[in-house]
């Protein structure tokens, strides 16, 4: 099984001197081809800041990080989009579609920036709009559809490049109990069909569905279950 | 990038920002539409003053003339003591100078003035005679309207007639049958044997006609003047013109004429040279301070609304961090985002720029129109107004573009 997240000594330490706050104290994680991880932890663990430097959002400040076989550490602010572009696909808890956009130009963003041609584009955009389920839904603007209805659409766009990594974060907060558990199904299917996918969230019954739990506690991994 | 049609993209969602936010966007190209409405507004009344003045040179009968005149005496005709003692402006003069470059010139015109009185059944006047010769006619914008003109022979001979303007005709014989009669001019009986076409000139429409004084000529022979009133032996001349159509030859020509004038006059600068093109240059380097002035107050109508843009822009941007946040995410680098801001605004510059063109020959045709003079306007001042905004227009968008495309990801991400 070869891997898509590596980290070692992962450190993260914002402000300076004084007023420094060690956001990551030292992360060593690794995450294979397809595994389903959740990362928990309560607020003001560094679960987020986590996120972000596994996201290319951040660079760490010390440590190393490699992403589907690639340094990260280091890279300028332009191959860290790029980075974000070929490998990584986001899942926001609120959705972050572009409201002045129609669903299935939301969802060829990530291949206009990696440069994929006009039909292409749109034919793969339809391709996994029909995989979430809401191909009719094409040419309507985000404003006119349900929360659900939002993430799937969010879904669907993280999924535009074939990203190494599904980084879904707090992918259900948003949504109420039935409609989240959709989405998690779509998840589960996601990860059935090969997809490696990181969900990061405060909620254990969420994280249960996942096959492996990581624990953030105070910028460090408190604990670790299920397969490894 | 280019290949998949990403310019194209940007374009349409530049396009897309623009009408979603209309109300800011038409803030926004106001003060280009403005900067660019008055500086095309600005050269083109300028443009269409300086075309009519153009035409009334035109109309005096070209630009090509280069006159010589007495220095001290260039109205009146008596010599001064200078001037008698260094012979004057004569003859000699004319023929001299037309041998210097006889193939350039294109003719040559003498004027020996008179002042004396003018009496027929009706009139009774003192009144300036010109004694003309060579091609003054054409060379002054004249043409004979009734009956005809000068015969070389009465050049010559200095023969008693004389042609009427139509203000003098209109004095003289207020019944309109001027040709044929007789005038009296001093003491001397001549026959009138034609009458000019009236000149009119309105540089604006309602204005006085500017040429009405052209129309009070009475025209003899120079030779007659001369001759039987106001000559000497010198035969000295009032006016001598040398038309010179091709431009380039007029400056050294003119250079080569004043040597041989003055060496004829016994190395006395006693005469004037002017050419007519120069007065042109004089005049249109007067209206290149207008130009100035009003490109001066177009450009500061675009700074102004360069700085507006750039506060509308840095407001907007607040309202947009997400947005670049989600952008970036999604992998746009800040070069696309740079590149999506300058878009948007140089969209808004061009179409502001537009309307401001369409304003701006709205707002010349009203002031020529109220002015009386006709629109005339030169691919020149839309060349500039409209590159003054693009310019403008990309100066001012690159700081607010700037600003965005530096935004970390993160934290615009979690921007609220």
């Amino acid at each position: 099984m070869s891997t898509i997240i590596q980290t070692e000594g992962l450190t993260k330490v914002y402000g300076a001197n004084g007023a420094a706050v060690h956001a990551l104290r030292g992360i060593d994680l690794t995450v294979g081809k397809g595994e389903f991880v959740a990362l928990i932890g309560p607020s003001g663990s560094g679960k987020s800041t986590l996120m972000a430097i596994l996201g290319c959002l951040d660079l760490p400040s010390t440590g190393t990080y490699t992403l589907d076989g690639h340094q990260v550490q280091g890279l300028s602010g332009g191959e860290l989009a790029r980075i974000r572009n070929e490998k990584v696909g986001f899942v926001f808890q609120s959705y972050n579609l572009l409201p002045k956009a129609s669903i299935v130009r939301n969802v060829e963003l990530p291949m206009l920036y990696a440069g994929v041609g006009r039909r292409e584009r749109r034919e793969r955009a339809m391709a996994l709009l029909e995989k979430v389920g809401i191909a009719d839904k094409a040419d309507k603007l985000p404003g006119t559809l349900s929360g659900g209805q939002k993430q799937r659409v969010a879904v669907a766009r993280a999924l535009a490049n074939e990203p190494a990594l599904l980084l879904a974060d707090e992918p259900t907060g948003a949504l109420d109990s039935k409609t989240g558990a959709e989405v998690l199904d779509l998840f589960r299917e996601l990860h059935r069909q090969g997809n490696t996918l990181l969900l990061v969230t405060h909620d254990p019954s969420i994280a249960a569905q996942a096959e492996r739990r990581v624990e953030i506690r105070d910028g460090l991994i408190a604990l670790t279950e299920g397969v490894a | 990038m280019t290949t998949s049609g990403a310019f194209r993209e940007r374009l349409f969602g530049a396009w897309v920002e623009i009408r979603e936010n209309l109300g800011r966007s038409i803030l926004q190209a106001l003060g280009v539409l403005l900067g660019v409405a008055s500086v095309l507004g600005g050269f083109s009344i300028s443009d269409s003053q300086r075309k009519r003045a153009d035409q009334m040179f035109v109309k005096m009968g070209g630009l090509d003339k280069l006159n010589i005149q007495p220095k001290a005496a260039v109205r009146d005709g008596q010599p001064t003591a200078l001037q008698q003692a260094n012979l004057g402006l004569r003859d000699a003069d004319a023929i001299g100078g037309e041998a210097l470059k006889a193939d350039a010139i294109q003719g040559v015109s003498r004027q020996k003035n008179a002042r004396s009185r003018v009496v027929s059944a009706y009139g009774d006047q003192d009144r300036q005679i010109s004694g003309i010769g060579g091609d003054f006619i054409p060379a002054n914008g004249y043409a004979v309207a009734q009956g005809r003109g000068f015969s070389a022979t009465e050049m010559d001979t200095g023969a008693p007639v004389v042609i009427l303007g139509t203000e003098a005709a209109q004095t003289f014989f207020p019944k309109g049958d001027a040709v044929g009669q007789t005038l009296r001019i001093g003491a001397i009986p001549v026959t009138v044997i034609g009458a000019f076409e009236e000149r009119v000139f309105r540089f604006r429409e309602g204005q006085r006609n500017q040429f009405w004084w052209r129309n009070r000529i009475i025209a003899v022979p120079a030779n007659l003047v001369q001759r039987r009133m106001n000559g000497d032996a010198y035969r000295r001349v009032d006016r001598v013109s040398f038309r010179i159509p091709d431009m380039a030859v007029m400056g050294a020509f003119a250079k080569q004429l004043s040597d041989l004038v003055k060496a004829n006059h016994r190395l006395q600068e006693d005469f004037r040279l002017d050419d007519v093109a120069a007065r042109i240059r004089r005049r249109n380097s007067q209206g290149d301070v207008y130009d100035i002035i009003f490109m001066l107050s177009g450009v500061l109508a675009l700074v102004g609304g360069g700085i507006v843009n750039v506060n509308i822009q840095m407001a907007g941007l607040k309202e947009r961090v997400r947005e670049v946040g989600v952008k970036m995410a999604l992998g746009a680098s800040g070069r696309e985002i740079f590149k999506g801001f300058m878009t948007e605004a140089l969209l808004l510059t061009a179409l502001g720029s537009l309307a401001g063109l369409v304003l701006g020959i709205g707002f010349s045709w009203i002031i020529t129109k109220s002015l009386g003079i006709p629109l005339y306007m030169t691919p020149a001042s839309f060349v500039w107004a409209y590159g003054l905004a693009a310019a403008f227009g990309f100066l001012f968008a690159l700081y607010p573009a700037w600003k965005a495309s530096r935004l970390s990801p993160m934290e615009a991400l979690r921007y609220e």
